[in-house]
């Protein structure tokens, strides 16, 4: 026998109808900002920016003169974070699942709590102990109290989705620790550790507390920079700066999405 | 921290150590960046005179607390409200560009609030797109500047929770297991009667969850409200004021606090108090067993 598991058609037509409408709602202003990067920028720029920008192409160039030393800092942040976040949150999630130790599930929960608290808090805290340190190090720490929480969620996500025997098996075949770790953990969890890195990607990518509250003349990242050109930039500058941002964010998002990245995350709830 | 000795999982002493050392650095990472940092931020607060007394007395600081608040619950509870439909369809329904949908969902995910701010400029600014189109089609001038106004920074909230929400909401409706509503069809429930006493209760959790996460994103939102709150003022504004513009770290300490606090709390009450209340009323053998099923 077959049960109705499915709804009634016509309010699968409307509940569809409804998502595309969320989701247009979401997408629109993004298509508008974009658009704006590739409207008429002469006026503009001769009015309010004082340099004579025509067209399209000088639009970009002048934006980047104006933030690519930003951007730099921001690819080198993220070069540095993704890294780090996936060194210290992965082998920690694998003892979390499979070499549990007193006090582990205590440790476990206080890694993801930063994920519960408002982005500013951790950020003045940061600030308060240390800020003397070295800006560079210290934007760096702010990005990785984010990002770490979500490689551990991830990682241990992933974990409790293989069973623990296969491991077992191995060891049992006379397979040693290293053996199990390169030839079985790790391509086992490669999914999981690649959606990680997209995620401490897109979040230190787009990180703006921290960077803003830290930001210096000279050590600033790309958000806080499109916190300047907002506020102070004519618009088809500011659009244009945001076209930027984006186009790396479009494809890590896409590349999560294929990777079943929300399934990962399935955890989410605090 | 005690030494680690065997718990679970037979007595695989080296084991145990293995573990622990493996998320040694993670312990210490926490230690440093995390612990240290907050216990400093309760110090700057406890240094200043009665910093909490000054935050907590009437002024722009506790208004800002309050609108952080209202805000953040309205938006929370309206995105919810907003993604129950399409996480349900996006979770169980199969349709052609399901997936781009969904991605679409999941972009604005990873935008820092300025960027949202920006977009509420772009569209509900002064010289908006929303604006700009009903002057075109009405000629007549609406809307214009919302953008700046605390309704303007409520869409913008929503901006960024929906999302949140329907991602959230679409993992936990993916494991609704869809036999038990089909069961409560054929033994005759109404729509309005599965809806009640199947679907609501069993997702409540999932609900209370998101309603927390939405919560906690938009009280700690800070660059939304820094490029669109005019006289309006939120929390985090007024953090990042106090400590860049007067370097009043103890005022600044204390709101972190009280606003960490705030949304701890929610957390706290939302997940765990609605799991005592659950568990406290009478729970249904049905119920039950779906909790088992529903959780691998």
């Amino acid at each position: 026998m077959r049960l109705p598991t499915h709804s009634p058609r016509l309010a699968r037509r409307l509940g569809i109808a409804w998502t595309a409408l969320v989701a247009a709602m979401l997408a629109a202003p993004i298509a508008v900002a974009i658009a704006g990067a590739f409207s008429r920028s002469e006026w503009y720029g001769l009015r309010s920016e004082g340099a004579p920008v025509q067209g399209t192409a000088a639009l970009f160039v002048y934006v980047l003169g104006l933030w690519g030393h930003n951007l730099l800092r921001s690819a080198q942040i993220v070069a540095v974070v993704t890294p780090l976040a996936l060194l210290l949150g992965a082998p920690a999630a694998y003892a979390f699942r499979r070499l549990p130790f007193p006090g582990c599930r205590w440790l476990e929960a206080a890694a993801v709590a930063p994920l519960a608290v408002p982005g500013i808090v951790l950020a003045v805290a940061l600030i308060e102990a240390a800020g003397g340190a070295p800006r560079f190090a210290l934007l760096a720490a702010g990005h990785l109290v984010y990002t770490v929480p979500l490689v551990v969620r991830t990682v241990g996500n992933a974990l409790q989705g293989h069973d623990p025997q296969l491991e077992d098996a191995a060891r049992t075949l006379g397979a040693g620790r290293l053996a199990i770790v390169r030839r079985l953990v790790v391509p086992l969890l490669a999914p999981a550790l690649v959606v990680s890195a997209l995620l401490v990607l897109a979040v230190s990518w787009g990180e703006f507390n921290v960077s803003f509250l830290l930001a210096t003349p000279r050590v600033q990242t790309f958000p806080a920079a499109l916190y300047l050109t907002y506020t102070t930039n004519s618009f088809p500058v500011a659009a244009a700066a945001t076209l930027i941002f984006l186009l790396p964010v479009i494809p890590v998002v896409a590349a999560i999405q294929a990777l079943g990245g929300e399934e990962l995350q399935r955890g989410a709830q605090p | 921290m005690a030494p680690p000795r065997p718990r679970r999982r037979s007595g695989t002493g080296p084991g145990s150590w293995t573990g622990f050392l493996l998320a040694l650095p993670l312990l210490l990472f926490l230690a440093a960046l995390v612990l240290w940092p907050v216990s400093r931020l309760v110090a700057a607060a406890a240094h200043g005179p009665d910093a909490f007394r000054v935050v907590l007395a009437a002024g722009r600081y506790r208004t800002a607390l309050v609108n952080s608040l209202l805000l953040s619950a309205a938006a929370a509870g309206a995105a919810v409200l907003l993604s129950l439909v399409p996480a349900w369809v996006l979770a169980r329904e199969r349709f052609a560009g399901r997936r781009l949908l969904r991605a679409t969902m999941a972009l604005p995910l990873s935008f820092s609030g300025v960027l949202v701010g920006f977009l509420m400029v772009v569209m509900l600014g002064r010289i908006g797109a929303i604006p700009e189109l009903v002057r075109w089609l009405t000629g007549r001038e609406l809307l214009a500047g919302v953008a700046y106004t605390p309704a303007g920074l409520f869409i913008a909230y929503l901006y960024f929770e929906v999302p949140r929400a329907v991602l959230t909401l679409e993992a936990a409706f993916r494991r609704f297991p869809p036999e038990l509503d089909a069961v409560a069809r054929t033994l005759g429930a109404s729509a309005r009667e599965r809806l009640l006493r199947v679907r609501l209760p069993l997702l409540a959790p999932a609900l209370r969850a998101s309603l927390a996460l939405t919560f906690a994103a938009s009280m700690g939102s800070f660059g939304v409200a820094l490029i669109l709150s005019r006289r309006f003022t939120v929390a985090p504004v007024e953090i990042y004021t106090e400590l860049t513009g007067f370097s009043n770290d103890a005022v600044a300490g204390a709101l972190c606090l009280l606003l960490a606090l705030a949304t701890l709390a929610a957390d706290r009450l939302l997940v765990e108090g609605g799991e005592r209340w659950r568990r406290a009323g009478s729970g249904g053998g049905l119920r039950q067993a779906a909790a088992s099923r529903a959780r691998p």
